[in-house]
């Protein structure tokens, strides 16, 4: 190589390093200039300018420090630097709307951000320091935020039990226990009843194969008189029971062999006795009577009827039990007797009372049922069906498996595949890529992901069993936000141990009492320490409240006491020897630690003390706002016309010092009487007496004036 | 040359896996009721529905459980005790009455009773029965449902206590 063309190479070698070096310096520069242009820093200087709008400018920069922020809870596994960009976090005075995102503070919640971090409750990515890994999901990080909406699924995540903060997730916990969703399903703190349809080992007896066939082919529809569809038992809740499976008319032809060929154990019918169908039998208005005796009886606060009052039909009564308006078309008529004497001679987890009958009343109320309770044309638009041939019943008993209606229904001798649906205990938690999307057109998030699954099984999956549910977009998000709370065992040991458990309260009843208690089904309306329904009062110290003798009456003659309850009791025509049972057991049992019901019962109050206690009831403090006393008050608080009767004295004393004290949550308000003005109005409410029971008030919507 | 062509695979390969590092999932934002806590469907008017934050979604229980009886027209129980009590309280979503009076009034109002406060004595005091943050939160959800709608007068209050 000549000295010349040396020259020109180390030439071109020059020209390429000083490019090379340029480019270098560049690359180099990348990084800073990139990190001075991070999204945060844009974010922690607009709120800097923003602070200076304010009038709390020098506290709000005094809190204010530059760089990333980030809260660490190493206990918990949180590392969140939300705050880097949510500055205001926890500034007091940042809290109202007009306050510019990311900046508002966060409202006041029983759990500091300080001490809990948020991704804890709002999901997403906490380390991320952009806006958009942050908040959504990204293939390296999978939790995306949840949406307020349905944040209170968050609460769910810890507080097994239900809180009074949040009625959505309650409301969608309740619905799918109602749903019978774990009939199929594994589910976080939502047990499997022992039975949640009825047992069919018998229900050839009871309906015949025409209704089977209609049962499953059309959904629970109430028709009124014009041919107008009322209620469709799919399309809201007010059936919910059973949900509507895709079966083909082929199949429910099998179906409704198999069922109607299952009679195992055949009953008697019932003999009356003669003198009183001698007695009754001709009688023009039986209907009526038994209509009357129906609604004396309250059957409605289980059982609802349509009810059409101008053009307007619907359903009115409670959903306890079956909707009644055309069971007599429904049900076989010695199978209606049988079951009404009995019910758990059927169903042995039926929730019915055993009622008393007279044969008078039992025989007016099925001759009720079945002339006035009944629509000829309810099987009208079913095909023709023959006897069952044995290869219907084969493929019948075959289907019953398939589609899962074993998790639901008990036939004897016939054993259910285990755990049809998948188990949803941990379904909350799971991240995208853990879902089956298959071809599904939806977003692809959890949230879109379970409500997909409700409403369109099939958008999923097109072989799911799953049937399919029409709910209201409400009912919709709070099943949704129920789903999404069942995240499963905690993360972290710092978050397993804030589990709040949910209470398992159980209360056994002995001996006479719990003869009545099982018999009467008490415990499917009140609630005994805790253990029982809530449509009707809480009975854990209604020994302190309610004297012997009143509580005899009102067993055997049930009025209304508090008109805000819709539902009545029923009246179950208990002999007086079950009524005594009871309230012995109460006044033993029911009582409260700060209520002396001996004592109290025993003072003397001087007609003074009585006149004095009127003039504060009726002017100082105005009770006649809440209570009924007579013919006119208020109906918030109970009905006191019969107080005095009614009430123990030191339950009345106790309840006017602290009326939380002895029922939590209740909705007379406190306040600081002096303890003469408790006596004055202990003396009064004592005076206040009906002489004779009143009849019970038949009207279902006694609202306004309470015992008639 | 073979290096350029190299170079250019390289290049777009990483730019390619730059990209797919960005795609996201899509989650609806859009909607302001995703970013409610709770919401209130507008008696009068069927389109509307209000959104409630958690102060007043808080409001909203309590009202429903202590003052719905005497300040709606439809109450769980079915009709209001209203017409009987005099004089009739307002309805909580009466704007005309209500936006007027301050907070601080309200608070009175609820905590102390109508008779301390020269109104009727059948506005019970509730001070003992409901907390303060309580009150202050049936505050929030008046405010938030009122028709017409509520102008805070001055500055914006504070949801939280003042110190
Ligand atoms: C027993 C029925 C009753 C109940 C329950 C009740 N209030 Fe009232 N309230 C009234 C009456 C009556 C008035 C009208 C007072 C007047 O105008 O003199 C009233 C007035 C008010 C006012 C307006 C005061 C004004 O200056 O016009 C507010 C605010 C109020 N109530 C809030 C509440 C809240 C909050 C609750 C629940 C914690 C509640 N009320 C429960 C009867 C009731
Ligand atoms: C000083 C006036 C009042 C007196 C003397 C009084 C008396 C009573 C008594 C003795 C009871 C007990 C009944 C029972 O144990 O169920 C009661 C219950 C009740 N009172 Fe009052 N009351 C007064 C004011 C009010 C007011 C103003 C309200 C409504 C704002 C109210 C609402 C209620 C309610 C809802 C209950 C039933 C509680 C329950 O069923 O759990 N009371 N009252």
């Amino acid at each position: 190589m000549t000295a010349e063309e040396m020259g020109k190479v180390s030439k071109r070698l020059r020209a390429t390093f000083a490019i090379a070096s340029v480019a270098f310096v560049a690359v180099l520069a990348v990084s800073p200039v990139k990190d001075y242009f991070q999204e945060w820093k844009r974010h922690e200087k607009d709120y800097v300018r923003y602070a200076q709008t304010r009038p709390d400018t020098k506290h709000l920069l005094a809190d204010f420090h530059s760089g990333i922020d980030q809260i660490w809870l190493p206990d918990m596994k949180v590392v969140d630097r939300c705050t880097t960009c949510h500055q205001g976090i926890t500034q007091a005075s940042l809290g109202d709307s007009s306050v510019p995102q990311p900046f508002r503070a966060h409202p006041v919640i029983p759990h500091p951000v300080k001490e809990w971090g948020c991704v804890v409750c709002h999901r997403g990515q906490g380390p991320a320091t952009e806006v958009a890994e942050a908040h959504e999901t990204t293939l390296a990080w999978e939790q995306p935020i949840l949406p307020t909406k349905y944040i209170q699924a968050s609460c769910g995540s810890c507080h097994r039990g239900d809180i009074p903060q949040t009625p959505q997730l309650n409301r969608g916990r309740q619905l799918l226990s109602e749903l019978n969703c774990a009939g199929c399903h594994r589910m976080q703190e939502i047990q499997r009843p022992a039975m949640l349809g009825p047992d069919l080992s018998n229900v050839g007896n009871k309906v015949t194969r025409e209704w089977i066939y209609k049962w499953l082919k059309e959904p629970h529809i109430v028709v009124d008189a014009s041919g107008n569809t009322v209620v469709d038992g799919y399309q809201t809740e007010e059936e919910p029971r059973m949900p509507q499976f895709r079966l083909t008319d082929q199949e429910i032809t099998a179906l409704s062999a198999y069922l109607s060929s299952l009679k195992s154990h055949p009953f008697e019918s019932y003999k009356f006795d003669p003198r009183v169908l001698a007695s009754l039998e001709k009688r023009p208005d039986l209907a009526e009577l038994g209509q009357e005796r129906f609604r004396q009886m309250f059957c409605t606060t289980c059982h609802s009827l349509a009810v059409t009052r101008g053009d307007e039909t619907k359903l009115i009564g409670g959903d306890i039990g079956p909707e009644l308006t055309k069971v007599a078309s429904k049900v076989n008529p010695d199978w209606l007797i049988t079951w009404l004497r009995d019910p758990q001679s059927y169903l042995s987890h039926a929730l019915m009372p055993r009622y008393q009958w007279s044969d008078e009343d039992l025989y007016k109320v099925t001759q009720y049922i079945n002339e006035k309770l009944t629509d000829p044309d309810l099987l009208s638009n079913v095909p023709q069906l023959e006897t069952p041939t044995p290869e219907d019943i084969q493929l019948g008993q075959r289907l019953f498996l398939e589609k899962g209606c074993g998790s639901c229904h008990v036939i004897e001798g016939v054993s259910p595949q285990k755990d049809f649906g998948p188990d949803l205990s941990s379904l909350g938690g799971k991240n995208v890529s853990q879902l089956e999307f298959g071809s599904a057109k939806f977003p692809r998030n959890i949230v879109s992901y379970i409500q997909a699954k409700i409403t369109d099984p099939l958008s999923v999956n097109t072989a799911a069993r799953m049937p399919q549910y029409r709910l209201t977009p409400a009912d919709l998000d709070a099943i949704t936000t129920a789903l999404l709370s069942m995240t499963g065992n905690p993360s972290s040991s710092g978050l397993e141990r804030l589990i709040v458990p949910r209470p398992r309260p159980g209360f056994r009843a002995a001996g006479a009492f719990g003869e009545v208690y099982e018999r009467y089904k008490c415990y499917v309306c009140h609630r005994f320490n805790g253990y029982g329904g809530t449509l009707a009062p809480d009975l854990s110290f209604e020994g302190s409240r309610a004297r012997r003798q009143w509580t005899i009456d009102f067993m055997k003659n049930p009025q209304t006491l508090r008109p805000t309850l819709i539902f009545r009791m029923p009246q179950f025509n208990m002999t007086d020897q079950e009524a005594a049972t009871i309230a012995d057991y109460l006044g033993m049992a029911s009582q409260s630690q700060f209520v002396n019901v001996a004592g109290g019962n025993l003072k003397q109050f001087a007609p003074e003390m009585a006149a004095m206690g009127k003039q504060l009831y009726e002017v100082k403090y105005q009770c006649q706002a809440c209570h009924t006393i007579g013919s006119s008050g208020g109906y918030v608080g109970p009905n006191l016309s019969n107080a005095g009767n009614w009430l123990n004295a030191s339950w009345i004393e106790q309840w006017l010092k602290n009326p939380q004290a002895l029922v939590p949550g209740a909705i007379e308000p406190r306040r600081t009487f002096t303890s003469e003005e408790i006596q004055a109005l202990t003396a009064y409410v004592l005076t206040l007496k009906q002489s004779g029971q009143p009849k019970a008030a038949i009207s279902g919507a006694a609202v306004t004036g309470g015992a008639k | 040359m073979n290096w350029r062509a190299l170079i250019l695979v390289f290049a777009i390969s990483a730019m390619a896996t730059l990209q797919a590092c960005r795609e996201k999932a899509a989650i609806a934002t859009t909607n302001p009721l995703l970013k409610a806590y709770d919401v209130e469907q507008d008696a009068n008017d069927p389109q509307r529905v209000i959104p409630l934050n958690y102060q007043q979604a808080q409001g909203k229980r309590v009202f429903n459980n202590t003052c719905v009886w005497c300040h709606a027209e439809a109450t769980p129980a079915g009709p209001s005790n209203r017409s009987n009590v005099t004089p009739t309280p307002p309805l909580f979503t009466d704007g005309e009455t209500l936006n007027p009076l301050t907070d601080e009034f309200l608070q009175n109002t609820i905590t102390l009773g109508g008779s301390a406060m020269g109104k009727s004595t059948m506005m019970p005091p509730w001070g003992q029965t409901i907390s303060e943050d309580e009150i202050r939160s049936v505050i929030a959800y008046i405010r938030a449902v009122a028709q017409p709608p509520y102008q805070p007068t001055a500055r914006p209050a504070s949801q939280y206590p003042v110190k």
